[in-house]
Formats: C-alpha cells, structure tokens, sequence
C-alpha cells in the first residue's frame, strides 16, 4: 500500500505547501522591513497575516489529501486525513484551550 | 534592533536544524525564553511557527522526489496532531517554573542522547542512493508494520511538541526505522511532513490563548526561512560531526542557564 506512489498526488501536496511557506516568507519578511522601517499597524498586519498563513498551510495540505484520497476512491485514507483534520479544527474553530 | 537580532537567531537556529537534521525547533524556544524575555508559553508557540515554517519548506522537496510516504504520514498524524492539541491545551494550566523545569531537562535529555549515539543525529543522506533516472532517490519497496506501537509513539513525540514547541523528529524517525520497518531515508522524509500539522495543531491552541506573538515569529520565520535553506546547501560540504558537536554545546549551556534561572527565582 505505501509503496503506491503518485507523482500528480505528491506534486500537488508539494505545491501547497511551498506555496504557504513561500507567501507566508515573503509577506513576513514585508512585515519585517515595515516593522524596521516605519514600525506602525502596516507591519503589525503583515506579521499577524504571515503566522496565518502559515497556520493555515497543514490544514490546507490536509483538506488536500482528503479531497485527493476520495476523488480516488481510497475511502479509509480519505477518512483518515478526515480525521486529522478535525483534530486541527479543535483548535482553530472550536477554540479548544480558549481563555 | 531586537528584530534584527531574532532574524539573526533564526538564521543560526535554520542553519544548525539544516546541517544537523534536528530542526533546531529544540534550541529557539528557550533561546526566546532566556535572552528576549518571553514568557516560556510565548517562546514555545512562537517557536512552533517556525517549526511550521521549516516542516512545509523540507518537505515539499521530499514529496516532490516522492520520498515522503503521505498515507504513514497522514495514519500517524491522527496520533500526533491529538497528543500535541492535548499538551498544548494543558499547558495553558502548568505552571510556568514546571515548565522551565521540564525544558530544562530535556534539554539535558537531548544533548546526552545525541552525545551517547557518538554524535549522530538523524541522519539520512548515507542511506541516500542516486537514482540512475533524475532526482528520484531509490529505496527499497516496504510495508509499514507494527501501527498501534507506531501510533503509541507518534501520541508520546505529538504530546512533547505540543509541550515544548519542537518538531518531535528524534522520537519519530526511529520507532519508524526501527521498529516499523520503513526506510530511513522514507522515515526522516515523512517525520518532516508529519511535524507541520503536529506543529499546527497545537500552534492553533496557542494562537488562541495568545500565546502566539507576531512580531517576533516574523523576523524569526524569515531567519529560520533563509538559515535552513542556506544551511541544506552547506551541509555536503560541512562535517556533520562538528555540527552535532555545537548544537550538543548550545543545548547543555541553554539547560544550565535554564536552571540556573529557575533556581534564581527562589533565592
């Protein structure tokens, strides 16, 4: 079963997540040289925008795989990543751990 | 001033988690603690943006050269991702010294491990072998076995990165080499995926109480962003003993410091 590889299902994870880690980089950085620059509500929206994408980067690589394992009809993995998608959700959602 | 230091840190914690195959998760949080004054829950959440950071960035070059298993991955998340939701919510109650504690020890921990296996850590380039056709790396054919101990261990390496802010890799890569019989180089690959969404799932929890602190995982993501990659390029060229000898240095002076703060709060 693990041997199965698909390159399309490899590549199209590989691209979500570099394209998080990439805009995530590059609007941080921007925050960053605002924060050095001119250190006012520009900046303190970049960072704050950057750490959410980042957040968001598994959960979006996760919804990913799950909408990839159905469309092949791999039913027990696409339940899988259902799961560990959940899971990410108790958190953000939910608020689980909130004050 | 401070954001040019944490840019700095980052690039040397990037670079030490690129050359060594740590992760370098385990030396910015009580970095963050001990010298840019941040409460140890604040250093371990924002640390945990850069573990994101670093786990998206490696590991979309291994699934492109097909080396990440994305099915184990996804299996032991289901372990890892809860573990970390739960520590990272019960961190919200442990006290704060307990906490320094713990860091502390394993801080110790981790240094006398990597120490007693002769100063190796995780590394998987040995067992690398070039493929004849592109930048596929060959391995042989497999079939994970022995889940339920594989999902034990994933909930024990979830619960200590939602604990202590790091990637959990050293706990990850050899219950799946060892013990499940996947290859190292396939085990590191998928350890890597693994800790973004472990690093997420408590990072979420952290988020939300706060703990979470923009201005200064930004300098520190695009340090650790620049380090690692500057850090993959150096590392055929640098050798790994010396690295894992700096990083073993680093983490006993991060453990003592660390004690000798708690200790300092009493007196």
């Amino acid at each position: 079963m693990s041997e199965k590889r698909e390159p399309g299902f490899d590549r199209a994870l590989a691209l979500v997540l570099s394209i998080g880690a990439y805009a995530g980089f590059f609007v941080m950085a921007g925050g960053v040289v605002a924060h050095l620059l001119v250190d006012g509500i520009i900046a303190a929206r970049l960072e704050l925008a950057g750490v959410l994408i980042l957040l968001a980067t598994p959960v979006v690589r996760v919804f990913a795989a799950m909408i990839l394992f159905f469309r092949e009809r791999d039913r027990r993995y696409g339940w899988i990543s259902a799961g560990v998608l959940l899971i990410l959700l108790l958190g953000s959602v939910f608020g689980v751990g909130e004050r | 001033m401070t954001t040019l230091l944490l840019v700095v840190l980052g690039v040397f914690a990037g670079m030490v988690g690129a050359l060594s195959g740590t992760g370098g998760g385990i030396i910015l949080a009580p970095m963050l603690a001990l010298y840019f004054g941040l409460p140890i829950q604040q250093a371990i959440g924002t640390s945990l943006i850069a573990v994101i950071t670093t786990s998206a960035a490696s590991s979309s070059v291994h699934l492109q050269r097909h080396t990440a298993d994305i099915r184990l991955g996804m299996t032991l998340e289901l372990a890892t991702a809860l573990g970390a939701a739960v520590t990272a919510y019960l961190v919200g109650y442990i006290n704060r010294t307990a906490l320094e504690i713990l860091f502390a020890t394993f801080l110790l921990y981790g240094a006398f491990t990597i120490l007693r296996k002769g100063g190796k850590t995780e590394d998987a380039q040995d067992e690398i072998i070039p493929a004849p056709s592109g930048d596929e790396a060959a391995f042989p054919p497999y079939e994970p076995k022995r889940y339920p101990l594989g999902m034990a261990a994933s909930l024990v390496a979830g619960g200590l990165s939602g604990l202590l802010g790091i990637g959990g890799g050293p706990i990850k890569v050899p219950v799946m080499y060892l013990f499940m019989g996947v290859p190292l180089i396939v085990a590191t690959a998928t350890s890597n995926l693994m800790m973004g969404v472990t690093a997420a799932a408590s990072a979420f929890v952290y988020y939300r109480r706060g703990d979470i602190l923009p201005s200064v995982a930004a300098p520190l993501v695009v340090g650790v962003f620049v380090g690692s990659l500057t850090g993959a390029r150096l590392a055929p060229r640098v050798h790994h003993k010396w690295v894992a000898l700096l990083l073993v240095t680093i983490m006993l002076y991060l453990s003592v410091h660390m004690f000798a703060h708690i200790v300092g709060k009493f007196l």
